[in-house]
């Protein structure tokens, strides 16, 4: 559907953009009051071991305040509070004595400067009543032997008890499946792994509360929600959310990392509340590393399919490496399904999934909560399969997705939606065209130092999490639009920008409805106390969810307008007459009449409501999605593998995305380029290696060695093609869907699949490092050295 | 974990080298500060815990790169980019421009000196295989006087040099006379194409006079608990009529030279098939300049 | 210890414990707050700062080590043409996502495009060493050689 919109897919500057470039922009980090004191946490030294004593004497004859497990209400928690109670798993406590990985957090202090504040935590002697040697190995831990990380977690109110270490589980079944591999002409079977990645967000963790006279708190941090961080904090510390605001501050990136409410959150909220001052703890990039981490990702899957390339059945066992704490690894499980179900038409299914306890840090969702990993999976059977049946992996693909017409599980089972708009044969044929598939080439034929390879990966992620039926996943937002009395508006809603443009596609979306141009329309603070509910900014809602609020908050002001513009008028207009256009030379909005002299701009309708007394123009709006569409990305990449030193590049790369109706479209590319840039690294090198011994990460937790691309890693503009296809969704603000995810979810099969067609070797477990590379190459026999 | 610089370590700013000198001479346990790419980082996360650190970034007197006779004289405390900069390194030293061009990324070469990435003297100094191949002498001064130490003297071990407890670096003399007509290459291997700490680097510099190798050297890094030269390589080539078989045969003979570890960057023998392969491509790279000579 | 140096074109004198980092002077006792704390390693360049002109991570410089020097961070450049039209690039291209790595980028790569260093793309790449992990640089080179087209255009690269 091509239509033609006055803001909407134009590029225009960032609101926020002068702030940042001229560095006046506060990140949590840079913030500052009177009076404050500056955290530090002391952490366990072993990853799994059992505290008899912590000796804080030392911290408190320096003046700091401290504080220990036994002055935290022992209330185990979870910190991420997307999924409804019932299935919310809780094994952390803010402060332990059974720390379960190296670096958990086992006391505090504050003092008034970071140096005294990190004198003080060193002085704390903690003393071990048991130390265990860590478990680092899912199935190792499962082992009946094996002593158990928990023994006792609270299930939503329930308590129940972890048997072999096992987090979580979720089993389904779908079809016959045995029958389905019984029909196949060709079954493969794979084994899968993935390295334990780490977000790598610039902007290192940080929080700030601040006791308010009255008995208030405000709290400042690095979130994705401020919603779930009042109610967790009110949860934890029995204060009413009344006397709690948290307030947006903007973020230096976050790629899933502040979903759930970050540790040092609570335990700053518990020292300020002690010290009855304010409290500000700002993680180290070590400590970074030890808040959050990706799962790690075993998957085995077997796919059977007819000689015509039909699929007749599929079995994935996924058992996830969760680390020393739920940070819900079971909407994980859901969700790595729905990413399997929603690739390809397997018609039979069969699906195991395992949660495991291992005492490495916490695992937490990382762009795409497993689809990058299960897309990698797929997206290589699927080209083993197209080689094996003499078919182009292209058209199999065509032959077998799910597509249009057909049902989406956006994040698992509870969350379905029929698919209404569908890039994928333009994307999937257009890319073909522009890098020359067909010219590719055998990796059998290639020879010499240097071999060039493409590759093609397809995929999709969900946008938001809305549905017909209310499931396991609570997924809402709300905002406020209002008209200020000169006619520019002011737009307010709790949802997080984390640099992907969001609430500037919100503010374009404003003005297309109202036809106000979007420099007059402001984006405000945004706190706890002044926002309706919104969930979260993740699962790629942002521009989907968000954006239909805000449109539809737009469409109400838009009403009331024409209303008031009728009031004024007076005379015996028609109702149905009055317009609302967007004016070029006034640069405003203005309502009149067609066919008559009649005209009024919205700076006159505001100023005569005001000074008649007639009231506030404005909207508050509560809204769910009811269906969470998929935006599909696809991925041509050519790489060049050097087989001397296992080192690889990228040559090409065409990246293809179904967004809908693009809102930012310099946005749009950045998810790209962005997306592209993270599956670089996973493909090749970003692993936190744990030492087997000690259980703590190796190179001291150090960035030395956790390395992400850089700009010499990524290929030169003039090579990165993007095509965006020209779809509309129909339940999306103005045709729109997400893409912050599916940017990147395909990319890492497309690079692997090219390294494939380069090289002739496929790679199943993450990241390929050079060594990896040379080692395969000398099994082939292909290395005199 | 927060890493902080250790509070009870005193701080001495000297006005001159002099003074340097005998501070160096009076005080034990010390350790001294250039750029501090490598020692800051070392001392907040307290590898070393020195009672005192003298700071001599000011000392200009040691910043210059001077020829003289038939050798370039490099102070100490040269930057790294200042190396990379210049015009006369770039044509007497053309190796030394190289390990500068893959040193780190531009913030950190700004602050990083020569004299400070040899006497941190990590295995993975990126400035060593280049001054070994062209034999530099690092000009060590005390208050007892000034000595020379030729390179291949000068590393005793991860992170431990040969100079005596009150010498500083002053000076690296490379002397080029003889270089003039050798051709060279260089190669430096990371995990990712961007900046990275060498994962193995290799450097090389081959002289054929009348059909025949009259002059071959080969340094590499991180292979070994030092940087060194590969001798056994060296050995088989000299005197010999280059050709591919012969660059074949005698590159293998680098495991002689090297004993390489697993660490988390990368396998032992990922290193050790990187150094038959670098010392084969250093070789043939340089021999390709003499093309007519290789069969 | 003493120390003396200009900021942005001020003079600053000031003592401070020798153990101090130029990061922690510049954000806490100057409040400049652009300068950002990304890894305290000198990994990621999200710390950058000028001094006499040449990008340097300030999180592993001692503030005793900039002595005499002349410091400049993106607070001190506004109004500096070349700045500017780099700044005006960046906006326009979409080159700025979550913005922390923002300022640093930015001092790294005005330096270079002023000292001839950079004037394409493939320059960029080299030297504008910075980590971003919203952006996969794209635009950021983008932006960067298109700013320094602008300025070199009438020197062709042999």
């Amino acid at each position: 559907m091509s239509v033609e919109f006055k803001f909407i897919g134009k590029r225009t500057p960032r609101k926020d953009a002068e702030a940042k470039v001229t560095g006046t922009l506060k990140y949590t980090y840079d913030l500052e009051v009177p009076g404050m004191l500056i955290g530090r946490i002391v952490r366990s030294p072993y990853a799994f071991a059992d505290i008899r004593r912590i000796d804080i004497s030392e911290a408190i004859r320096m003046g700091a305040v401290v504080i220990t497990p036994s002055d935290i209400p022992q209330k185990p928690y979870n910190p991420r509070l997307v999924s409804i109670n019932e299935v919310t798993y809780k094994d952390t406590y803010i402060l332990t004595y059974k720390p379960r990985y190296l670096g958990e957090p086992v006391a505090a202090v504050a003092a008034s400067n970071e140096e005294l504040a990190q004198k003080a935590a060193e002085s704390v002697k903690i003393e071990f009543e048991r130390i265990y040697k860590p478990i680092l190995d899912p199935l190792e831990a499962m082992k009946p032997e094996s002593p158990r990380i928990h023994e006792k977690i609270l299930r939503g109110d329930k308590w129940i008890e972890v048997e072999n270490n096992i987090a979580a589980r979720l089993d389904y079944d779908e079809g016959d499946v045995d029958r389905g591999f019984e029909e196949a002409d060709v079954v493969i079977e794979r084994t899968f792994k993935t390295g334990k990645r780490y977000h790598m967000q610039l902007e290192p963790k940080a929080v700030l509360v601040i006791p308010e006279p009255g008995g208030k708190l405000t709290i400042y941090t690095t979130t994705q929600t401020i919603h779930n961080t009042r109610i967790l904090i009110s949860q934890l510390f029995d204060i009413p959310e009344s006397r709690i605001n948290v307030v947006r501050v903007p973020i230096g990136g976050s790629f899933g990392s502040s979903i759930q409410t970050n540790y040092l959150v609570p335990i700053a909220v518990a020292l300020a509340l002690k010290a009855k001052k304010p409290v500000k703890i700002a993680y180290t990039r070590e400590e970074d590393i030890l808040d959050h981490s990706n799962f790690v990702f075993h998957f085995k899957i077997k796919i059977g399919t007819r000689k015509d390339g039909v699929f007749t059945a599929a079995e994935f066992t996924n058992i996830l490496d969760v680390g020393a704490h739920q940070v819900q690894p079971y909407p994980l499980l859901g969700t790595s399904l729905g990413w399997f179900v929603s690739m390809y038409k397997w018609k039979n299914i069969r699906y195991r999934g395992i949660a495991v306890y291992t005492n490495k840090v916490p695992g937490c969702a990382l762009r795409g909560y497993g689809a990058p990993e299960v897309q990698w999976a797929v997206e290589t059977i699927v080209d083993e399969i197209a080689e094996k049946l003499g078919i182009d992996p292209v058209d199999l693909r065509l032959r077998n997705y799910v597509g249009r017409g057909e049902i989406f599980w956006g994040q698992g089972p509870t969350v379905r939606s029929v698919i209404r708009s569908d890039g994928v044969p333009e994307l999937l044929l257009k890319g073909r065209e522009i890098i020359h598939w067909n010219e590719r080439g055998n990796p059998r034929e290639k020879k010499g130092r240097f071999r060039r390879g493409i590759g093609v990966g397809r995929g999709f992620h969900t946008s938001g999490a809305g549905g017909p039926i209310s499931g396991e996943v609570i997924d809402y937002t709300g905002c406020i639009l209002k008209l200020n009395e000169d006619g520019t508006l002011d737009y307010i809603t709790a949802l997080q920008d984390h640099g992907g443009g969001t609430l500037d596609a919100h503010v374009k979306i404003i003005a297309e409805e109202l036809e106000v141009p979007p420099e007059l329309i402001n984006i405000t603070t945004a706190s706890t106390e002044t926002t309706p509910y919104d969930v979260c900014t993740h699962a790629s809602r942002g521009t989907y969810v968000g954006g239909e609020c805000a449109r539809r908050a737009a469409q109400i002001v838009k009403q009331r307008i024409l209303e008031v513009a009728l009031r004024i008028i007076g005379k015996a207009v028609n109702p149905e007459a009055l317009r609302i256009g967007y004016d070029e030379g006034l640069r405003q909005a203005v309502v009149y009449v067609e066919g008559t002299d009649i005209k009024l701009t919205l700076a006159e309708i505001a100023r005569i409501s005001w000074q008649r007394n007639w009231g506030t123009i404005g909207a508050f709006v509560s809204y769910r999605a009811t269906s969470a569409p998929p935006s599909f990305t696809v991925y041509y990449v050519e790489v060049e593998v050097d087989t001397w030193t296992g080192i690889v590049r990228p040559l090409r790369v065409i990246a293809g995305a179904d967004v809908g109706t693009p809102i930012n479209p310099d946005m749009v590319e950045g998810q790209l380029h962005g997306g592209f840039a993270m599956a670089w690294g996973m493909a090749f090198t970003e692993n936190t290696a744990y030492d087997p011994v000690t259980g703590e990460i190796m190179g001291r937790g150090l960035i030395t060695d956790y390395k992400i691309p850089t700009a010499a890693d990524v290929p030169i503009p003039e090579e990165f093609t993007i095509i965006i296809a020209k779809t509309y969704e129909p339940t999306g603000p103005f045709g729109a869907k997400g893409l912050g995810e599916a940017a990147m979810n395909p990319a890492v099969a497309a690079i692997l699949n090219a390294v494939y067609n380069a090289i002739g070797i496929r790679f199943y477990e993450l990241p390929v490092t050079p060594d990896k590379v040379i080692e395969a190459l000398k099994e082939r026999g292909e290395l005199e050295w | 974990m927060m890493y902080t610089i250790p509070e009870d370590i005193e701080f001495i700013i000297p006005g001159d080298l002099k003074e340097t000198l005998v501070l160096m001479s009076k005080l034990s346990d010390v350790k001294v500060l250039a750029g501090g790419t490598d020692l800051v980082v070392d001392l907040k996360t307290g590898r070393f815990k020195p009672k005192y650190v003298i700071y001599i970034g000011g000392l200009r007197e040691l910043e210059y790169i001077r020829d003289i006779d038939g050798a370039l004289h490099i102070g100490a405390l040269t930057t790294i980019q200042e190396i990379l900069d210049s015009k006369i390194i770039a044509e007497k030293t053309p190796l030394l421009r190289a390990a500068a061009e893959k040193f780190a990324y531009w913030q950190i070469r700004n602050i990083a000196t020569i004299g400070g990435n040899l006497c941190n003297a990590s295995p993975a100094a990126d400035t060593a295989p280049p001054l070994l191949v062209y034999d530099a002498i690092i000009k060590a001064e005390s208050v007892r006087g000034s000595r020379l130490i030729p390179i291949r003297e000068f590393f005793k071990g991860p992170r431990q040099t040969a100079l005596e407890q009150d010498e500083l670096v002053t000076e690296i003399i490379i002397p080029y006379k003889g270089l003039e007509n050798s051709s060279h290459s260089y190669f430096k291997i990371g995990r990712r194409r961007g900046h990275d700490i060498s994962l193995i680097a290799i450097a090389c510099a081959v002289r054929v006079e009348r059909g025949i190798i009259s002059d071959v050297r080969l340094a590499l890094n991180s292979v070994a608990p030092i940087p060194i030269r590969a001798l056994s390589v060296e050995k088989a080539l000299i005197g010999k009529k280059p050709s591919i078989e012969i660059i074949d045969e005698s590159s293998k003979l680098v495991v002689h030279d090297i004993s390489p570890i697993d660490d988390v960057r990368a396998p032992a023998e990922y290193r050790q098939y990187m150094a038959k392969l670098l010392t084969r491509e250093a070789l043939l790279e340089v021999l390709k300049k003499h093309s007519g000579d290789v069969k | 210890m003493k120390v003396k140096f200009t900021l942005n074109g001020k003079p600053v004198e000031l003592d401070v414990n020798p153990r101090e980092t130029l990061i922690n002077t510049l954000r806490l006792r100057l409040r400049i707050k652009s300068v950002k704390r990304g890894c305290e390693r000198g990994e990621c360049g999200a710390c950058t700062v000028l001094i006499n002109g040449n990008p340097v991570v300030s999180c592993i410089l001692l503030t005793i080590q900039v002595n005499g020097a002349e410091i400049s961070t993106i607070e001190g450049l506004t109004g500096d043409i070349l700045f500017e039209k780099l700044v005006k690039n960046f906006i326009e291209s979409g080159a700025v996502q979550c913005g922390f790595c923002t300022p640093g980028i930015l001092l790294t790569a005005y330096a270079g495009i002023k000292q001839g260093k950079i004037r394409n793309s493939e320059d960029a790449k080299e030297y504008v060493s910075n980590l971003c992990r919203c952006t996969g640089y794209v635009k950021i080179i983008e932006a960067i050689a298109k700013t320094a087209s602008e300025v070199w255009s009438y020197e062709r690269r042999v």
